[in-house]
């Protein structure tokens, strides 16, 4: 299919270099056909249909979307490359993103462009034309522009009249406030009036008189209850607004109703059901200049989200009844697009589960213990960390008229702007203000642009460095002078605005992602051992800082050397993504996940202690072995690791030393037989394993038994079942106890000793301050859960009950501990939690 | 601005006339959609229903009828239940938009508004833009 929509293009089309669109969406060829003066565009929407359009041999440059099929992509790069013919084919690649594939593409496939996903159709037209030698065509939008902007200007002519007849109803409203006489019906006409005009002016183009109507309406909403102060405001603010509606209208209106500080999304929404806290938080947040919104119950906040979309969202749920519901926020939070990050704050005595707040999406913990300025103190970092520093540009241009113009430009668009007018200081510049990238002008006295890309370009520490050159001209000689010296592209001078912008910020971008493929181990997709220390240096900041904890896993992939000496290193390779894969599924932001080294991982989780480690790790472990790796002509491999987890600060105070820490606690799971998470220090010869639990399922229900069983094995728990209540109250009982329990998940209809009656003989043997007891009460007995509270129960559970809130409350007992029950304060935290899976 | 293939029919409720036509100078102009007004509730239902638009905007103040007055009053007629409606509104209180985004429309536009972002306002509300959808970015996550 040929299109052909540029009447340009159709009258070359004899000569008119091909572009051909093999699988890319929508309006793309439409777009490129009207942008590139003199270019025949065709499509191909399968990988077939590419190939037999190629063979016509016409076509000069190929853009191939990554998703096409019958055959993949892929496939057909391999096709052209193997095709002598095809040797001049030019191929710029649409891809959404994957570091491995990148660099295949350029280095083996020899891509000659990378457009990421989605494609700007501005983008592929300036980098077609440097391929083809074409002139970019001016965007026909101006003219309709400006077109539009005449039409706006015609209706406020019209209308203009009657807008400022109506003031005389604020003047009179203003005269009625000073005297004191407004009567109720004139304030409310005058009201309506000022609502109105607030509501249109900006649309013309007067910003400011809206704001001033708006603060006349606010004024009159106020009712009787006006100072003398704010009537006389009030009458110079009807002044104000009249002499803007004498001036011309801004032409370039921007007066939208979100530049407005009142209206303006609020950046920061905090839910909390304390009133108080709320308050306290929301001065925090208002005295370092944050938008704030509360909202007292999800409701609030739900129908608040309906609307508007905060830059981050504080949930401090903790203790009150929703903290469980507040659970589902976190879900809707994450599933926006793009998701709102969510904080949470959570109390000394803790109920909220942070497991499963990061499983939910929640991005970070502050404990409710510090004070309201230190929780913001948080929120702020958190939100620094995610804005990215002011990105340095260094110019280099003859004229300070230029200069002006790109600094004026550019800075708006948190770009620092290093200008440099004499370019023998070139290199001086290079060096101290290190850009990330370079505006060079191609003419210039001394040296010319080109000679200082050229230069560039042999510095193997600058070779990456984007270059884009000003130029007065843009004929094809000096378009391709421009490129062969190495520039990556070019704008015409005279500059216009929005053109240059946005071809910088694309740069930039593109030079984001290159390095962000540095930074990333290419064969796993997670960190490099260099980014993940960085990474977790700024990690053990923030908690020593935050008084937070810090949870650092090493995890050793097993059977690595057996998998690649049985079935080759591409299986073994393979190992190593698939477990990429479900690293970069499980951990988020607040997380750093790393490759060390060979089949070793890092994995460093933020505001999580030992135990949180342990589990995070368990499930992952859980979910590696349901997902066995398939080996082309075998069945598949199953796969499995060992992990140990060091906590900050009591197992180390840096990365070497909580390294060392975890490492220690992997070698030791890898010796027990592998496939166990373990916790730092973990002693197994303190205690006797065989006499002791984790948790002791006691239940005649076996069903029930079998499903906590495994849910809890699989998370690192050991777990024993008894079916009735004589052999739990013979084995745990008397002076020499079989065995010892952490927690007792204990069914109130258990046969042989009713729940309620066993938990009596607990207490008066006095085991239950070693011993914690959860209690699974019948629905139908609505007083069994106080009766086993008042008994020293820790919780209760009713059935019938879901397995993750019962898992839930099994782990939050596990982790209370005696007298320090629940605190998460690192020196009353121990080490002994062990953790076995169970194959 | 890319060319938007499909033609779309919104209709503008408002009392103010300026309004009226920035708007759609706004929508037609920028995007290539059709637009028609109505200066009244009452025109609007009768518009609403002989036109069928693929969208209504909604001005929430009017003399007569009010904003959400209408909108029960579209919700309620079976011909027009399911179009559509964006709210245009010049309270910036946040509780103010809370409880017209409560009443169940489609979204709410604040006033002042830019007229030349208007139509890509009304397009990212009710979810006309093209791109790489909510899906693709999730499973890539």
């Amino acid at each position: 299919m040929t299109v052909d929509s540029n009447p340009r293009a159709q009258d070359a089309a004899a000569i008119a270099p091909v572009v051909l669109i093999a699988g890319a969406p929508g309006a793309l060829p439409a777009d490129l056909s009207q942008r590139l003066n003199g270019v025949s565009v065709r499509t191909a929407s399968s990988g077939d249909a590419a190939l037999s359009e190629l063979k016509t041999g016409d076509v000069s440059l190929l853009v191939l979307d990554h998703s096409i099929s019958a055959p993949p992509a892929i496939e057909v790069l391999c096709q052209i490359r193997a095709t002598a013919e095809l040797a001049s084919l030019r191929v710029f690649y649409c891809l959404s993103q994957g570091p491995e594939l990148l660099r295949k593409l350029v280095q083996d496939l020899g891509v000659d462009e990378i457009l990421f996903q989605p494609v700007d159709p501005e983008e592929l037209a300036r980098q077609a034309s440097g391929v083809l030698g074409l002139s970019v065509l001016p965007l026909s939008t101006t003219e309709s522009e400006e077109e539009f902007h005449s039409a706006v200007a015609d209706i406020w002519e019209r209308s203009r009249a009657a807008k400022i007849e109506s003031l005389e109803i604020l003047d009179d409203a203003g005269a009625a406030l000073l005297e004191g006489t407004l009567t109720g019906a004139a304030r409310q006409a005058a009201e309506r009036e000022a609502h109105k005009l607030a509501g249109s002016l900006g649309t013309f183009g007067f910003a400011a008189a809206s704001r001033f109507a708006r603060e006349m309406e606010t004024t009159l909403r106020s009712g009787t209850r006006v100072s003398e102060s704010q009537a006389l405001r009030f009458s110079e603010l009807a002044v104000a607004l009249r002499l803007e509606l004498e001036r011309t209208p801004n032409p370039n209106p921007v007066p939208t109703a979100q530049e407005q500080p009142d209206s303006r999304q609020a950046a920061l929404l905090i839910v909390a059901a304390d009133q108080d806290l709320a308050t306290k938080l929301a001065e925090e947040g208002v005295s370092r200049g944050l938008r704030i919104e509360t909202a007292f119950d999800l409701a609030a906040a739900q129908s608040f989200l309906a609307c508007e979309r905060p830059e981050i969202v504080l949930l401090a749920l903790d203790g009150s009844p929703w903290a469980e519901e507040a659970l589902n926020l976190l879900d809707e939070l994450a599933g926006a697009q793009p998701p709102v990050p969510a904080m949470v704050v959570t109390g000394s005595n803790s109920l909220t589960d942070r497991v499963e707040v990061a499983r939910r999406g929640g991005r970070g913990f502050v404990s409710k213990t510090l004070a309201p300025s230190e929780i913001l103190d948080a929120v702020v970092s958190f939100l620094d960390r995610q804005r990215p520093d002011r990105t340095r540009v260094l110019a280099v241009d003859d004229s300070t008229e230029v200069l002006n113009v790109l600094k004026a430009m550019l800075e708006p668009h948190g770009i620092l702007l290093t200008t440099l007018q004499d370019p023998l200081g070139f290199w001086d510049a290079i060096e101290t203000c290190s850009p990330e990238m370079v505006i060079l002008d191609v003419d210039m006295p001394h040296l010319s642009g080109i000679e200082l890309c050229r230069v560039l370009r042999s510095d193997p520490r600058r070779a990456g460095l984007p270059v884009v050159f000003l130029t007065g001209f843009s004929d094809a000689e000096t378009v391709s002078r421009v490129f062969a010296a190495g520039a990556d592209d070019f704008v015409s001078k005279p500059i216009v605005g929005p053109e240059l912008v946005t071809r910088i910020l694309n740069r930039l971008e593109r030079a984001r992602l290159f390095r962000t493929f540095a930074e990333t181990d290419s064969m796993t997709g997670v960190a490099s051992r260099r980014k993940f220390s960085r990474a977790l240096d700024d990690f053990l900041r923030l908690a020593h800082r935050h008084g937070e904890l810090l949870a650092l896993a090493v995890l050793e992939l097993e059977g690595l050397s057996a998998l690649n000496a049985r079935h080759g290193h591409a299986v073994g390779d393979e190992a190593l993504r698939h477990l990429g894969r479900l690293l970069g599924r499980a951990f988020h932001s607040e997380d750093a996940v790393g490759r060390w080294g060979g089949s070793e991982f890092v994995i460093g989780m933020y505001g999580m202690s030992r135990y949180d480690g342990v589990q995070r790790l368990g499930d992952l472990l859980a979910d590696l072995r349901a997902r066995p790796l398939k080996i082309p002509e075998e069945t598949e491999a199953r796969l499995s690791f060992g992990a140990g987890v060091a906590e900050y600060p009591c197992d180390g105070g840096d990365l070497r030393s909580l390294y060392a820490a975890a490492a220690l606690a992997c070698r030791q799971a890898a010796a027990g037989g592998g496939g166990r998470v373990l916790p730092a220090g973990w002693n197994p010869q303190a205690r006797d394993a065989l006499r002791s639990v984790d948790v002791l399922l006691a239940t005649g229900d076996e069903a029930e038994a079998l499903l906590l069983l495994h849910a809890l094995e699989a998370q690192g728990c050991r777990v024993r079942w008894l079916r009735d209540g004589q052999s739990v109250l013979r084995l745990l009982g008397g002076a020499e106890p079989d065995l010892r329990a952490k927690v007792i998940f204990l069914d109130v209809d258990l046969p042989g000793l009713d729940g309620l009656s066993l938990l009596k003989h607990l207490a008066a043997d006095g085991l239950l301050g070693e011993t914690r007891v959860v209690m699974l009460t019948a629905p139908a007995m609505g007083d069994d859960a106080p009766a086993a509270l008042a008994l020293g129960a820790v919780d209760h559970v009713a059935k019938p009950f879901s397995l993750p809130a019962a898992i839930r409350r099994i782990r939050r007992a596990l982790e209370m501990d005696g007298a320090a029950a629940g605190s998460r304060q690192p020196p009353e935290r121990r080490n002994d939690l062990p953790s076995r899976n169970v194959p | 601005m890319g060319p938007h293939t499909v033609s779309r029919r919104i209709l503008i409720i408002d009392d103010e006339e300026d309004i009226r036509e920035i708007a759609q100078v706004s929508l037609e102009a920028v995007t290539g959609w059709e637009a028609i007004t109505a200066a009244s509730a009452d025109e609007g239902m009768e518009k609403a229903e002989r036109e069928q638009p693929d969208a209504v905007l909604l001005d929430v103040q009017m003399p007569d009828m009010d904003g959400p007055a209408t909108f029960r009053l579209l919700r309620a007629s079976p011909s027009t239940s399911r179009i559509p409606v964006i709210m245009l509104t010049a309270k910036v209180q946040a509780a103010d938009r809370r409880l017209l985004a409560g009443l169940g429309v489609a979204g709410v536009i604040p006033k002042p508004f830019d007229p030349m972002k208007l139509a890509a306002e009304v397009a990212r509300v009710l979810g006309w833009v093209d791109g790489a959808t909510s899906e693709e970015l999730r499973d890539g996550g």
